[in-house]
């Protein structure tokens, strides 16, 4: 059992308590699911589990921990190395070696294990995590869920009672997560683990909860059954927010569960209002048969996409289809072959400058932008890139759109995820860009974080502005998608309506599509209906 | 071959062989050899660009190396041209002799960076740390991580490049370079915290936590330093040598057995044991003959062709196809892989 009691902590040369007297209770071989805002203290209360804070950290504690009879307060996270296994958010950073197999092994050597049990364990997780095909491989080879696959064989090697991850599938497309999380939850049935896991997009968890702590904004920490917590947060999965506005009881968690026979009894479900494209668009981008190849790998085949003004285009994907060498490909940062017209002027003619004079580009990762001292200074540096210039009332005018206006003069990497996110789409986007590429802009966020930006993106939307949107969030792509384009294997498979991506493509179903297929609704939002009057 | 002790042995033999030399047609042989024997390894590991990235390097080495050579030694009695004598440094005749010189020094100085590749491909990080003693765990563990970050920050290197670039920084001036190093370095750090409590996570630290003569590693290095200066001075003052020898050997056999004892206090075990195939035998002792003849054979000079000078005019490089088969040692793990 693990149990928390009465603990506070806050981290070094710093007054804000991160953890306030917060108490619970963990029952072995049950699934945990930590959630809450981001910056709301997750991943410092996974870390207390085995010892990494206060020891790691460093830092004021108090109160009692207890992990199934040991006291990492006491001990610390060397001595709890072989009751509790953790995985990181990033699983890149958490390797030491360069094979996957002794990579593995790393935490039996540390541990003494004599060689012969250290090759029977190392082949039984490897069986039991189906990376045997993979084991001699190098892991800067292997794809991003088989890394995570291998960051979970390498905690669980040791044979720990506890198996902590902090956010596992937030790096990974939808189909690699679902894996994951399918692989987490058998692994905690076979061996009776008791699993505690945090994440953003609770829509992928909850089917497998047994119990939730919800950290809230107010730093309360409730425990108990999705059933008891969900209710109290302000953000919830989609599932959830359908079943409040049929205001069914107790609350379904999975589409499984949606009583979605019983309501189509009781109701009339109204059609959602067709999504209209416009009449006669004006493609600011056109991209005709385009062919790119990375080292001798052909990555786009043949690509045909236009993108016009005042649209939002969400290109969706799995993992290696081509949608991240599709943006760059445009920008010109890959050679590429084929027809690319910015405003109708074919675009291999132009520097990279004057591209980027009408094309921002948001990358996968925020923090390669940042490096100014303040928000503010992040923005003029933009502007002196491009010979511009504009005084600090206009750049905060600026800011406030991106709800940064009272960040301007913060240090942009002490920031939270989504306000360096914003931080980042403001710098790029500063000297007025028509068109504005962005590569997996939700990764990480929580539900505030992107509600804000889908604001910023529909504001841009409607002031003419074109969106090409790369991402694995289809609940969030639903929310805002004028067209859908699917990429498979560098190819256009599908590109139109939304209402169609986001509810015939089994990979690319959104919740409220599920449980509702013979509706056209996408999101929450969709759900109209009124009452059968024989009912 | 597959055994670390075999390709360190093939390293150092390599090494010898290609530093004790200057004949610009022997080092082409071992530059040739050792490009077959990287080419295989590459191939295996699945690096199509290996051979092409290091015909690169050692393309530039030559270049460079050329270029330096003839603007800074004007030797030589082949004149291409000359630059006015009152230009720095590099005024003076520009020969053919300072040219080929040049030459040589690249072919060396990309020979040895080759040899490291090889070595890189032939051997895992992980096979690289069981040539480090048990007692230096910690700081093997540090060399370990530094290797396995290189091509990470290679990569984030790019891409933080390419994300400056969009955003209109044209990478040419120096001060342009700022925007790359502040988010590299901080991304940097953070990954090596997440990295570090990872491994703490994993148990690393458990064994040296519970170590009870943590001190003993520093005594022995200040008593050993201090031995070894003490020998030093005493020899400076015509001292018999004997007692500098004393010294000498005292320091040795205290830092041998501190790492001895230090060692077997480690809890650590190892996941992977050394296994010596017929063929690591057989390499291994074909690299130690090869130094010790060498060694013997140069003693003795009995290869004079090895020293080559160009200066003052340019000699053909002789040739003595008596000991050619020496070149082909950087080729052997080729030539026992064709066996199978």
């Amino acid at each position: 059992m693990i149990k928390f009691e009465n603990l506070s902590f806050s981290y070094p040369q710093t007054t804000e308590v991160v953890l306030n007297s917060v108490n619970f209770c963990i029952k072995p071989g049950t699934l945990t699911l930590v959630t809450g805002a981001s910056g709301s203290g997750k991943s410092t209360l996974l870390r207390c589990i085995n010892g990494l804070v206060p020891h790691f950290s460093g830092g004021t504690i108090s109160g009692k921990i207890s992990v199934f009879g040991s006291n990492p307060i006491e001990e610390g996270p060397e001595i709890l190395a072989t009751k509790v296994g953790f995985v990181f958010q990033e699983p890149e950073a958490q390797f030491v070696f360069d094979i996957v197999e002794d990579e593995i092994a790393f935490a039996l050597e540390n541990l003494g294990i004599p060689r012969e049990e250290m090759h029977n364990r190392v082949n039984q997780v490897i069986e039991r995590t189906h990376l045997a095909d993979i084991r001699r491989k190098k892991i800067n080879n292997i794809s991003g869920g088989e890394k995570q696959k291998v960051a979970i064989a390498s905690a669980l090697v040791s044979m720990p009672q506890v198996l902590v991850l902090d956010e596992p599938t937030s790096q990974l497309d939808p189909s690699s997560a679902e894996e994951i999380l399918d692989q987490v939850v058998s692994l905690k049935n076979q061996l009776g683990l008791t699993v505690i896991l945090s994440e953003h997009r609770l829509e992928r968890l909850l089917p497998y909860a047994d119990s939730m702590i919800y950290l809230a904004p107010d730093k309360e920490v409730l425990a108990g059954t999705p059933q008891e917590i969900l209710p109290i947060m302000q953000q919830v999965p989609p599932v959830v927010k359908i079943a409040y506005k049929f205001q069914i009881s107790p609350l379904p968690l999975t589409v499984e569960d949606f009583p979605s026979k019983e309501i189509g009894r009781k109701y009339h479900l109204e059609q959602a209002t067709p999504i209209k494209a416009p009449e006669q668009p004006q493609a600011l981008i056109k991209i005709k048969n385009m062919n790119t190849k990375i080292g001798e790998k052909r990555i786009l085949n043949n690509l045909s996409l236009e993108l016009h003004q005042n649209e939002i285009l969400t290109l969706l994907g799995e993992n290696g289809s081509g949608k991240t060498t599709l943006l760059r490909s445009i920008l010109g940062l890959l050679d590429s072959v084929g027809e690319r017209l910015l405003f109708g002027e074919n675009m291999h003619k132009r520097s990279l400058m004057e591209i980027i004079q009408h094309i921002a580009y948001l990358p996968q990762n925020p923090n390669d932008l940042l490096f100014a001292d303040t928000v503010l200074d992040e923005l003029k540096v933009t502007l002196g890139n491009h010979n511009l210039n504009r005084d600090d009332a206009e750049l905060t005018q600026f800011l406030e759109q991106f709800n940064l206006g009272d960040k301007k003069n913060r240090y942009p990497r002490d920031l939270s995820v989504g306000e360096r996110q914003r931080t980042a789409l403001a710098s790029i986007t500063v000297h007025d860009p028509q068109i504005i590429l962005l590569d997996e802009p939700t990764r990480g966020l929580d539900y505030h974080a992107k509600q804000a930006l889908k604001e910023v993106f529909v504001r841009w939307r409607n002031v003419g502005k074109a969106i090409l949107l790369v991402t694995h969030d289809v609940e969030f792509a639903a929310l805002l998608a004028d067209r859908v384009a699917i990429l498979d294997d560098g190819s256009i498979l599908f590109d139109g309506d939304p209402r169609i991506a986001f509810s015939q493509f089994q990979t690319f179903m959104t919740k409220t599509a599920q449980i509702f297929p013979q509706t056209n609704w996408i999101t929450p939002g969709d759900v109209k209906f009124r009452p059968k009057r024989d009912v | 071959m597959k055994n670390t002790y075999s390709w360190v042995l093939w390293l150092a033999s390599s090494l010898l062989i290609i530093l004790s030399t200057r004949n610009p047609f022997y080092l082409l042989i071992l530059l040739i050899n050792l490009f077959i024997t990287g080419q295989q390894l590459a191939k295996r590991e699945n690096h199509p660009l290996w051979a092409l990235h290091n015909f690169r390097f050692l393309l530039t080495m030559l270049i460079l190396s050329a270029l330096i050579n003839t603007l800074f030694t004007h030797t030589g009695r082949s004149v291409i041209f000359s630059l006015p004598e009152n230009w720095l440094l590099i005024g003076g005749n520009i020969t053919y002799e300072s040219l080929v010189f040049g030459l040589i020094n690249g072919f060396v100085i990309g020979g040895i960076y080759i040899a490291f590749n090889i070595i890189n491909l032939a051997l895992s990080i992980k096979q690289l740390t069981h040539l480090i003693p048990k007692a230096f765990r910690p700081i093997g563990m540090t060399a370990t991580i530094a290797l396995t970050f290189f091509p990470s920050i290679q990569q984030r290197a790019r891409e933080i490049k390419e994300a400056q670039m969009i955003r209109g920084n044209p990478m040419k001036r120096i001060s342009d370079w700022v925007p790359l190093f502040i988010p590299l370095l901080v991304t940097s750090l953070e990954n090596a915290i997440l990295l570090s409590a990872s491994m703490t996570s994993r148990g690393f630290y458990r064994q040296q936590s519970e170590s009870t003569m943590s001190d003993l590693p520093l005594i022995s290095l200040i008593l050993s330093a201090f031995m070894v200066f003490s020998g030093w001075i005493l020899r400076m003052y015509d001292y018999p040598k004997l007692i500098s020898i004393l010294l000498y050997i005292a320091a040795a056999t205290i830092i041998f057995l501190t790492l001895f004892l230090t060692g077997r206090r480690s809890q650590a075990t190892q996941y992977h044991q050394e296994i010596w195939q017929k063929k690591d035998i057989l390499a291994s002792v074909l690299f130690i003959a090869a130094v010790l003849i060498w060694n013997l054979v140069k003693y003795y000079n009995l290869i004079p062709s090895l020293s080559y000078s160009p200066y003052p005019e340019l000699p053909f490089p002789d040739i003595q196809p008596a000991y050619i088969f020496f070149l082909f040692v950087p080729l052997l793990p080729v030539l026992l892989q064709s066996d199978d």
